[in-house]
């Protein structure tokens, strides 16, 4: 037996090849295996399952001898039992009794899965072959490991994050500062100019110092402070120009990250929404990006120019006097040491500091929209209590980094101090004794360049802070533009156009591995049919038209489209022929019109006004004051939900989707909105094949196919007339809703009495 | 609404059944099999809040606190939720690389040796307020740090950045 090319999760390592060889006394070979990594009582360790056309083995230290077979034939039921954080493959045989035949963690769930699938439906009777490809297509989803380092990918075909070059990295960053390469080079020549300006006044006043003062020469005095008036104005002059200029540059290249990063972040798929803060967002596209910003110009203007200055102050200091420049050096290793020590020591409090940060942002971005809440349930002390929480967080951890990063400063400056006490005090003693040839004008003037010199030293001291600052926010920058986007398996790949033929093959999902939220769902759903998908909060009808959309990609199994995997058809194409109604639809801080024409900004006025009409929303649009002008508030305050639904079918019509999917939309509103927004979807589905996951009656009645989901199952699935003779779940259903529809019925007609009365 | 049926002490008697599932019998008569515990607050509450609930899922009782049983019953109780609650208990942080936003941990638990992934440090590690630290791994798998400063300082000295 061969395990080289066999079909597995992980290498299987040797100790459990030699297990499974010395309990396999067959000549067969397993169509596939299971590698685990938890033992049955729970401790981390090698498990493994081999599965054949008829049996399997388990492998596991437990088991006596290092293994059991287990034959198809014996066994009633199995499946996978997900706990928390860890996973077990049950059998139950024909007798009921039931055991556990490996244990492991989510890492392996998925195949195990699929395992316990295809043994379910070979007992079943079916091809054990064909079977087996749902088995590979787990596979192949799970074997998107990086060929180099062996790290997971985020899809098949993506690049790996963990191998690209570093230098791939830095251009991403380098790609920004590009396009401002000849400002930015016309400030570092000006910077240069400056710098040079700089190094004239300490010689001047040594001069002044020995030579013009001591011979009291006025005419001489006036011509050297006239020399420094010029070298200051030009100075200070190309000073302003260049920090124009340089801000200019600055603010451009902001402004492109920016962008790049609010583009990148639409195409990302909803897997990364899912997890990470919409605060966090934000302060990556303003926060992180300035910071970025400040260091990007600290690295290309202002350590090129500390650089120029300090070659060009040693060299000037060297020929001054070499003895004093040596004396001058003493504290730059120990400003060098001091500088990588704080560098070390400041870049994990910078990123917990950016994680306070963080929370705080989230904490905005949650309750500054969601305000009518907080006033609803009068938190506002709980609210404001809360960021109080977080802030205090902040602070302290503000506290500790600036402890640090506040010290540090002083201590080199400190120590730059004492470099110049060494040199008044040598120096001076040279000049007061008359020995070394120390004049005090050159002491003065050395003083000068001592200075000068002890800037760019404190400037590449302190750059690390700066640095390490940087990379905590390009990080998180780097987490946004590394993140993968979407998958546009198909891009360009469009077909002619969309009949409406929805067939689902197969199809399992789970939002993250400790629970499956679809399993095996088989459908297959006509043009033109009007499709209602049924069932209890949490069954998953939702995620079913979620995957239909193609907001999340990594399911197992194949949805196909007129008989084309959607995953082949390009992306944008796909949504295009795809209208959506939601629940809560979303409008932009914009105006009525625009946001109808949200779906199709080309449409001509009158399509629009035709689309708004469909969708019974004319009538109250021309009623406002600004009618198709109003400009609605943040997500469409001003409007009533009902109106906010009507303009979302609106833009659903205008948009003449092939297939239309409406999530509940109609759930909100009372009896007489509904009405209207019934008689609206109505004209809208008129030959489209439209999937509605309804739970009112009188939407379902519209309905010819009927699809019941529970428990991320389709228990049942046909017309209505079929599914009620079945007196099944949809009976059910139906029964608990016409006592409902009823009893609402009664409510509404006595609020309409009372508010007559 | 139905009310819910809470469990306070010794008026139930709770044996094991198979594997996870428990059988409870209330001292009025009643009998419940198969029932299996579940937590209802498996971070913030250990020991207090388990649902009990019957195979479709739902729920026949809670147990306020599991403290308040008698001694055999929270025996059981007690192994049916370490056995289904698998949060290894970090006590040694072997190594931490990172390479461009992907962390791969390599750790001694309670359990042995683990290494794994972590793909995004800000959403995968939480600190709590009683001080211990929740880590999920790239596959969804829970790990606990009890207490950061009852490490050792190398792993202290690992962990501190990512809190």
């Amino acid at each position: 037996m061969g395990f080289e090319n066999l079909l597995a999760n992980v290498p299987i390592p040797k100790e459990i090849q030699d297990a499974v060889l010395k309990i396999n006394t067959s000549v067969d070979s397993p169509l596939f295996a299971v590698v685990g990594d938890l033992s049955l009582s729970g401790n981390y360790g090698d498990s493994a399952l081999f599965v054949y056309n008829d049996r399997m083995i388990a492998v596991d230290e437990s088991y006596e001898g290092g293994g059991d077979v287990i034959l198809f034939d014996d066994i009633a039921d199995i499946k996978v039992k997900r706990m928390y954080g860890n996973a077990v493959l049950k059998v139950e045989d024909s007798h009921g009794a039931r055991r556990d035949i490996i244990r492991f963690t989510y890492s392996v769930a998925d195949v195990c899965d699929s395992a316990a699938l295809f043994i379910e439906k070979v007992k079943a009777g079916e091809d054990a072959e064909e079977t087996l490809e749902i088995v590979r297509s787990t596979y192949k989803n799970l074997r998107s490991f990086c060929p180099k380092c062996g790290r997971k990918l985020a899809s098949p075909d993506a690049d790996c994050l963990n191998c690209e070059g570093k230098s791939k990295i830095i251009n991403k960053f380098a790609k920004y500062i590009k396009p401002q390469v000849g400002t930015l080079l016309g400030c570092l020549f000006l910077s240069i100019f400056t710098t040079v300006m700089a190094l004239i006044p300490p010689y001047i006043t040594g001069y002044m110092v020995d030579k013009v003062l001591p011979n009291r020469d006025a005419q001489k005095l006036l011509f050297v402070i006239l020399i420094l008036f010029s070298v200051y104005i030009l100075q200070f002059t190309v000073s302003g120009i260049r920090a124009y200029f340089l801000r200019l540059a600055g603010d451009k290249i902001i402004i492109d990250l920016k962008s790049d990063i609010f583009a990148k972040a639409q195409y990302l798929p909803m897997r990364f929404y899912d997890k990470t803060s919409t605060g966090s967002v934000i302060n990556r596209i303003n926060g992180d990006t300035a910071v970025l910003q400040s260091f990007m110009l600290r690295i290309s203007q202002e350590a090129v120019v500390q650089a120029f200055t300090l070659v060009g102050v040693i060299c000037i200091m060297l020929l001054m006097d070499w003895r004093l420049t040596l004396l001058s050096l003493i504290p730059v290793p120990i400003v060098i040491f001091c500088g990588r020590y704080f560098g070390k020591k400041i870049a994990p409090m910078y990123r917990r500091l950016w994680r306070r940060g963080t929370s705080l942002y989230t904490i905005l971005a949650d309750t500054v929209p969601g305000i009518r809440v907080i006033k609803a349930f009068t938190s506002e002390k709980r609210t404001i209590s809360r960021f109080q929480r977080y802030s205090d967080d902040w602070l302290k951890e503000d506290k500790i980094a600036a402890k640090t990063a506040s010290a540090f400063p002083s201590i080199i400056t400190f120590l730059i101090t004492c470099g110049s006490l060494i040199i008044w005090f040598i120096g001076g003693n040279w000049v007061i004794t008359g020995s070394g040839g120390a004049t005090t004008g050159l002491l003065v003037s050395f003083i000068s360049y001592a200075a000068m010199f002890y800037a760019p030293v404190n400037f590449f001291a302190n750059l690390s802070d700066s640095y390490q600052s940087a990379l905590a926010s390009a990080e998180k920058i780097l987490d946004i533009i590394n993140a993968e986007p979407e998958n546009d398996f198909g891009k360009g790949n469009k077909p002619e156009r969309i009949k409406g033929k929805i067939e689902f093959c197969n199809v399992n999902f789970s939002f993250d591995r400790s629970k499956k939220t679809l399993e095996d769902i088989n459908i297959s759903i006509d043009p033109g049919d009007v499709v209602g998908i049924v069932g209890t909060t949490g069954a998953g009808k939702s995620t079913l038209v979620n995957l239909l959309l193609r907001y999340y990609d990594d399911y197992e199994g194949e949805i196909l489209v007129d008989g084309i995997n959607i995953k082949e058809i390009d992306s944008e194409f796909y949504r295009d022929n795809i209208g959506y109604v939601q629940q809560e639809p979303m409008m932009f801080r914009d105006t009525i019109f625009n946001n109808i024409a949200y779906s199709n900004p080309d449409a001509h006025v009158e399509q629009v006004l035709n689309a708004a009409d469909i969708a019974n929303a004319h009538g109250f649009i021309s009623r406002l004051p600004d009618s198709y002008d109003t400009m609605l508030g943040e997500r469409g305050t001003g409007l009533s939900g009902g109106e906010r639904q009507r303009l979302s079918i609106a833009r659903a019509v205008l948009k003449n989707p092939s297939i239309l999917v409406f999530d509940e939309a109609t759930a909100a509103v009372d009896s007489e909105t509904e009405h209207l927004i019934q008689e609206s979807i109505d004209r809208l589905i008129r030959g489209r094949t439209t999937l509605m996951i309804a739970h009112r009656l009188s939407t379902l009645r519209r309905a010819n196919k009927i699809i019941v989901v529970d428990k991320g199952r389709v228990v049942e699935f046909g017309t209505p007339d079929e599914l009620l003779a079945m007196k099944g779940k949809y009976h059910k259903l139906i029964q608990i809703q016409s006592m409902s529809d009823k009893a609402r019925e009664i409510k509404e007609a006595e609020n309409l009495e009372i508010s007559i009365g | 609404m139905t009310s819910r049926r809470y469990i306070d002490g010794s008026e139930v008697r709770i044996t094991p059944n198979d594997g996870i599932f428990v059988d409870v019998e209330f001292y009025g008569g009643l009998k419940i099999e198969m029932l299996e515990p579940k937590r209802l607050f498996p971070i913030s509450g250990l020991s207090k809040y388990i649902t009990l609930l019957d195979s479709d899922g739902n729920e026949a009782a809670i147990i306020r606190s599991v403290d308040s049983l008698l001694p055999d019953s929270k025996k059981t109780i007690l192994r049916c939720l370490e056995e289904y609650y698998m949060i290894p208990k970090i006590s040694r942080l072997i190594s931490r690389t990172e390479k461009f936003r992907i962390w791969l941990w390599t750790v001694e638990t309670d359990r042995g040796i683990h290494t794994f992934e972590i793909i995004n440090h800000i959403t995968s590690i939480k600190t709590l307020y009683d001080g211990r630290i929740l880590i999920k791994d790239a596959s969804d798998n829970r790990y606990e740090i009890p207490d950061i400063y009852a490490l050792d300082r190398r792993s202290q000295k690992l962990i501190m950045p990512d809190i």
